[in-house]
């Protein structure tokens, strides 16, 4: 009996051999073996032929010799050729399906590009200064309480030229604020050209790179202000002309007169993406103002930059161990250096910073697009895959006609390649369409687009490409991993007819679909909710203008106004809605907590504030003519400045509730020591801000015909364009040479509220498109089981099924996925949802019927989707269906 | 001519090959070289070996008869050609030419003095 290695063995060494080597090497085994066997015997002959069976893996002998029939390369001149031939002519054929897949991704590149766009310029702002990484915003942080801060952009005057004299690391420093004029070419003109200004000293130019193009940094010689301006705004002022040496008037707002303003320099446009974007800089003297640890000072918005490579945290440590010295305050009020780079994004706290985006909603709108492009991808995956089962007998063919793998995948990526390319021409064609439509919706240019930047385009089609590929694979490599034998005879593996992939993608792309339609409901909600709470004042039909100096007018202005139909009362008013909290504040020691400090705020006008606003009476009585309740406050102070501080400690006062409350006062009309004040009446709460901030505990002062001040004025409803007219009239009037700013202040506040608006637009927006992609995905995939389930449901309609029962039985699969959707999607956005309601002080409950709602209008879209084809499907002809083939 | 062409484990297959002709296969020269070094050698690296030789042209191979203890399979055979046998000579002669330049004080130094035994 001849002895024989283990068969196992024995078929590993035919896997590693050669084909061509097989006959001699197998056979130099076994005889070899059989030689050992009969000298060594059974045991040691077995563990030599484990030896000389692993001693065959080499390359020279596990080489294959290629077939002398080879197919070309997969990559050939005429290979390329012919998969675009063919894959060109497969999309045609099919053309249902191409416009299904070339409709989803073209709105999924589009919306990816648009939103890049958008992430990509808000990332760019302030990246273009040449010291951009060594220049801070001072940022102020006042400790309220224990964990408690406050942070303001604004810092003390004196504190930056202090620091540059104390430490060597600060370089140079700047104060600069930005602000809006009206300038005008001749005094006698009355319309101006809106221009946003920056105002600085000279060193603004150590810090920023400002390229002189004409004239001097230097300020002018005569007694006018200096302005620089810049190229395109000079342009617009002095079309042509040299513009340096020019005087230029404002229109002003408290002076009588306007202000001449020489032109002395002539600079480059400084960039748009930049928070102190500006037409003009104008150039003031520096008021050097030695820092003291009590008393006055003065604020401004302070930047400084430090020496290249200064460590700012060890810095930041330095500077505010040295103040807490300086001030004894015991680290009361503390300091921040906000990179130059982040003050564009991350100044939610900065007021007055009129240029700035919230990075969360960067976050948020970046999320979403990618999610729109991830349920595109899926569509195209989902679609492919379950059209494979009509591919999958042409790729047999092609294999047994010698087509290699290879060739497969590449015929199949080339089909993908081409419907993105069609589809990324699509996108951007839409893109360059929709630019500004979506410039006008943000309210500022994009300056880096995809159509202006060529880096930026490249980086797009290249990522496009990836995706493309990435998306591609995946289907390609399923139709062409088949057994031609298997798929020519018609037996199909399972994984074919229903993935576990397709599923689980399904419910992916329904659950954000849902997710998107939740926050979109919510955010809507949160908006109305801000848009429409009672704020303890009436805020309709209140006109309001803006702050002005009256030049002793004021009463005067009123009281004609008052003959004005429609004008039911007025006040001349030194706070009004949306600007600020008030224009005092006060620290006082909180009754309930010992140690702690509480902030009240002061509201001041003419005796009519209260009643014009329309707060409710609590207790006691508003202000009245009768008593002595204003006092002249103005002409008080310049006469005797004494006897101006005592009156004012005496001052009659209305309190809010919540104040009146937090200061445990209990009896009116009795001198409160702590606000300075004798409180005579306590008024409902009212929101002296946007409802971004809690409430704030008011005290409302009265004075007497303030100099300083905006009036607002209460109207019948329905007299806004009557009152307007007349008050424009009036105001010609009286101040013929000022700018009347005035507004509706239900306007002003909803304006406020813009973030959420404009989120709740984009939220609409992109629930409608994700929905409307998921739609179009299960669509297709519908299209594809009626047409795979075709002659399953003629045989069912022969043996007497109904329509409906057929209809059922096609939609049951996708309703199926769409309900485990909304059980997965429901609790993730609730979580997220309540984790975004967190940072508003007044929210809105997300109420159980929101979930139904979405989870209804999911469950309708879908089944509206699956059963206009289902329908189709199961009225279709049985016959039909039974006789092909 | 070039010596690297040449490997140690090839040369020694080669010259396998010329002292077992007309025998000469992968199974005969592996156990051959077991003999002769003590060591196991691989079917696998002696026919590697082999078929490197083959390409430079110093072997050429035929097939030869199957037997039953190869489960029937036939064996390639092989035999040194010409240019093989120059390549052989010149080996040996590079070897015989340096041993002979070894001095026998030298050799006598190694252990390998042979003019006594």
């Amino acid at each position: 009996m001849q002895p024989l290695p283990p068969r196992w063995l024995d078929k590993l060494a035919t896997r590693i051999c050669a084909p061509h080597l097989r006959e001699e090497l197998l056979g130099d085994l076994h005889e070899r073996y059989a030689l050992r066997h009969r000298r060594t015997g059974a045991r040691k002959a077995n563990f030599f032929f484990l030896r000389e069976v692993s001693a065959l893996l080499r390359p020279s002998i596990m080489r294959r010799q290629p077939s002398r029939y080879g197919s070309p390369s997969a990559f050939s001149r005429d290979m390329l050729r012919n998969y675009f031939k063919i894959g060109s002519r497969v999309l045609v054929k099919n053309s249902g399906y191409s416009l299904i897949h070339l409709t989803g991704l073209s709105i999924g590149l589009w919306a990816c590009m648009m939103v890049a766009t958008v992430v990509i310029d808000s990332l760019s702002y302030d990246r273009q200064w040449s010291r951009k990484d060594d220049i801070y915003r001072i940022v102020t942080v006042n400790k309220m309480g224990e964990g408690l801060f406050e942070r303001n952009s604004s810092s003390v005057m004196g504190l930056a030229p202090e620091l540059q004299k104390n430490y060597t690391a600060v370089e140079s420093w700047a104060n600069i604020s930005s602000g809006e004029k009206y300038f005008k070419i001749r005094p006698e003109d009355s319309d101006g050209i809106n221009t946003s200004l920056l105002t600085a000293d000279t060193s603004i130019s150590k810090i920023l790179d400002i390229k002189l193009l004409g004239g001097s940094l230097k300020r002018s010689t005569q007694k006018h202000w200096s302005l620089l301006v810049t190229q395109s705004y000079a342009a617009r002022l002095f079309p042509g002309q040299n513009p340096i040496g020019k005087i230029i008037y404002d229109i002003p707002i408290f002076s009588s007169e306007p202000t001449p303003y020489e032109i002395t320099g002539l600079i480059d446009d400084l960039p748009y993406n930049s928070h102190l974007r500006a037409d003009a800089i104008r150039l003031e003297v520096t008021k050097p103002e030695p820092l003291v640890a009590t008393g006055i000072m003065s604020f401004g918005r302070n930047y400084i930059l430090l020496k290249r490579g200064t460590d700012v945290g060890k810095f930041t440590k330095k500077v505010n161990a040295w103040y807490a010295d300086f001030t004894k305050n015991k680290g009361r009020e503390q300091f921040e250096f906000q990179p130059f780079k982040d003050i564009y994004l991350h100044s939610d706290f900065a007021e007055g910073q009129s240029v700035k985006a919230s990075i969360r909603t960067i976050y948020i709108f970046a999320g979403v697009a990618l999610l729109v492009l991830f349920i595109a991808c899926v569509n195209f995956v989902n679609l492919s895959t379950a059209k494979a089962f009509a591919r999958v007998k042409e790729a047999g063919v092609r294999k047994v006609l010698s087509g290699s793998r290879t060739q497969l995948v590449m015929q199949l990526l080339t089909e993908t390649l081409l419907l993105f390319g069609i589809s990324v021409g699509i996108a951007v064609f839409a893109y360059f369409f929709t630019l500004r439509p979506v410039e006008n919706f943000l309210g500022h240019r994009l300056v880096l687009t995809f159509t202006s930047n060529i880096l930026m385009a490249g980086g797009a089609l290249l990522m496009f490409f990836f995706t493309a590929l990435l998306t591609g694979l995946y289907p390609a490599w399923i139709i062409s991993g088949f057994k031609p034998a298997n798929t020519l005879r018609g037996i199909f593996t399972a994984s074919l007819g229903q993935t576990g992939l397709r599923k689980t993608l399904v419910v992916a792309q329904f659950s954000i679909s849902i997710i998107v339609l939740l926050a979109t409901i919510v955010v809507w909600q949160q908006f109305d909710l801000m848009k429409n709470k009672d704020l303890g004042y009436d805020k309709n039909n209140l006109i309001g203008i803006e702050q002005i100096a009256w030049n002793g007018k004021g009463e005067a202005f009123k009281n004609e106004l008052q003959r004005i139909p429609g004008v039911v009362r007025s006040s001349l008013s030194m706070w009004m809605p949306t600007e600020g909290a008030g224009y005092m504040q006060r620290e006082v020691p909180d009754p309930a907590h010992a140690g702690r400090r509480l902030r009240i705020w002061y509201v001041a006008g003419d005796v009519d504030l209260p009643t014009t606003l329309g707060l409710k009476l609590v207790k006691g009585r508003m202000f009245s003519n009768r008593f002595a309740d204003a006092f002249n406050a103005d002409s008080l102070r310049e006469k005797d400045f004494v006897k101006f501080e005592k009156m004012q400690m005496n001052q009659n006062s209305l309190m809010t509730a919540s104040a009146a409350k937090m200061l445990r006062i209990k009896q009116l009309d009795v001198h409160a020591k702590d606000t300075q004040s004798v409180p005579v009446g306590v008024v409902g709460d009212f929101h002296n801000e946007s409802l971004y901030e809690p409430l704030k505990p008011t005290l409302i002062l009265a004075q007497k015909a303030p100099e300083y001040a905006g009036m607002l004025i209460r109207i019948e409803p329905g007299t806004e364009m009557q009152v307007g007219a007349g008050v424009r009239k009036l105001w010609k009037q009286f101040f013929p040479e000022k700018l009347l700013r005035i507004h509706n202040i239900e306007e002003k506040l909803e304006k406020q509220y813009e973030a959420e608006s404009k989120l709740h637009q984009l939220f609409l927006f992109f629930s409608g498109l994700t929905m409307f992609l998921s739609a179009l995905g299960i669509f297709g995939l519908v299209v594809q089981a009626a047409e795979q389930r075709a002659k399953e449901v003629g045989i069912r309609k022969v043996l007497g099924a109904s329509v409906a029962g057929i209809v059922g039985l096609i939609s049951k699969d996708f309703v199926k996925l769409v309900v485990i959707a909304i059980v997965v999607a429901s609790p993730l956005a609730w979580y997220a949802l309540q984790k975004w309601l967190e940072s508003y002080p007044y929210r809105t409950t997300i109420h159980w019927w929101v979930f139904a709602v979405t989870g209804a209008a999911a469950l309708a879209v879908t089944i509206g989707t699956v059963s206009f084809q289902a329908i189709r499907a199961a009225t279709a002809d049985p016959v039909r269906s039974l006789r092909n083939e | 001519m070039r010596r690297s062409d040449l490997g140690e484990f090839e040369e020694i297959v080669l010259l396998a090959v010329a002292a077992l002709a007309p025998g000469a296969y992968s199974v005969s020269i592996a156990e051959e070289l077991e003999n002769e070094t003590g060591q196991t050698v691989s079917t696998g690296a002696v026919h590697a070996a082999l078929q490197r030789l083959e390409q430079k042209g110093y072997l050429s191979s035929y097939l030869g008869e199957a037997t039953q203890e190869r489960g029937g399979r036939r064996k390639r055979l092989f035999t040194v050609t010409a240019y093989g046998g120059k390549i052989l000579h010149e080996a040996r002669t590079v070897r015989n030419s340096l041993w002979n330049r070894i001095t026998p004080a030298e050799l006598s130094k190694m252990g390998l003095d042979f003019s006594n035994s």
